[in-house]
């Protein structure tokens, strides 16, 4: 009954649209209390409103955010990622631990995981 | 060097590292079972340290004409001066050597500019293979040779790596020089 196809149906349409128009009036809103003085909102009777300070601090924040992330995202890969020196460059627990099975004859081999001498060998050894 | 040493150094075919600069290779061959590698950087350019020095002092004499505060000449002076030292003591390469003896062990070895020289020796029985290996390595994938221990408890698997020529990095027709000749050896033994 679920469908996993990412093709149009009736509902994303309307959750779309919804989205839409409530994004549309969220940004209506912003402008109107960015813009708006103070006085003529307290005469209409609406004063229950953040500070004005808020309208200009929130997307300098949001953008200082972004570059920060990005740069963070950088640094946390290179942190992550192992030193020349790491025995996780040449082999893991699961190469490690994989049986060598004696193959049956005019048998397709098991894949498995060639060592890293082996593959030099025959990159680098064998005549060319 | 003894008599029966052979000695080439790789005339035709030009060495660069990862970034391009160039390198040279230079194989020793002692006897039968004994052979030397070094790897030479660049050395350092006189230009570039007068062009930095030149830079330094010149924004410090700027930053004093400002502040009219003599500190800051003094202290760019002895910035500089310690810095070029412990640039050229700890920090810059002048050669690399790998000397691997047939059924002995292998010996690394970096010599820095100032003279002061690194070294370690590795015993054959440690030794389970010298392979080159690629890695992830700064946003590139390079290829580095790499010195492969066993595990005392488990002969088949590797305890850890030593990878060789880390600051000269040179590139992968230097290292498959280096790799079948090291294999020669390592197989005779």
């Amino acid at each position: 009954m679920v469908e996993n196809s990412p093709s149009p149906l009736p509902e994303r349409a309307i959750y779309g649209f919804v989205l839409f128009l409530g994004s549309q009036f969220g940004f209506f809103l912003y402008l109107v209390w960015a813009y708006v003085p103070d006085e003529w909102l307290h005469s209409i009777g609406l004063t229950y409103w953040p500070q004005k300070y808020w309208a200009i601090a929130v997307p300098i924040y949001l953008l200082a955010a972004v570059v920060v992330c990005i740069v963070m995202l950088f640094g946390v890969n290179m942190i992550n990622t192992a030193p020349l020196s790491s025995v996780d460059n040449i082999t893991d627990v699961y190469a490690r631990g994989q049986r060598i099975d004696d193959c049956q004859k005019r048998a397709i081999p098991r894949l498995k995981d060639v060592s890293i001498s082996e593959v030099n060998r025959i990159f680098y050894l064998s005549p060319q | 060097m003894q008599n029966g040493d052979q000695h080439y150094s790789m005339e035709d075919e030009t060495y660069t590292d990862i970034d391009g600069k160039a390198i040279s290779l230079e194989c020793q061959s002692h006897s039968g079972f004994c052979r030397e590698f070094t790897v030479s950087s660049a050395k350092v350019s006189i230009g570039r340290v007068m062009v930095y020095t030149c830079a330094v002092w010149l924004s410090a004499y700027i930053v004093f004409f400002i502040t009219e505060n003599t500190a800051v000449l003094s202290s760019a002076i002895i910035i500089t001066l310690v810095g070029m030292m412990v640039h050229i003591h700890f920090v810059k390469v002048d050669h690399e050597t790998l000397l691997i003896i047939g059924s002995l062990g292998v010996q690394v070895s970096s010599s820095y500019a100032s003279g002061r020289e690194s070294t370690d020796f590795i015993e054959m029985d440690k030794i389970k293979d010298i392979v080159i290996n690629e890695a992830i390595h700064m946003q590139t994938v390079i290829y580095y040779l790499c010195i492969l221990l066993k595990d005392p408890s488990d002969p088949e698997a590797v305890s850890s790596v030593v990878p060789l020529f880390q600051s000269s990095k040179p590139r992968l027709n230097c290292l498959v020089k280096v790799y079948k000749s090291c294999q020669e050896i390592l197989a005779k033994c």
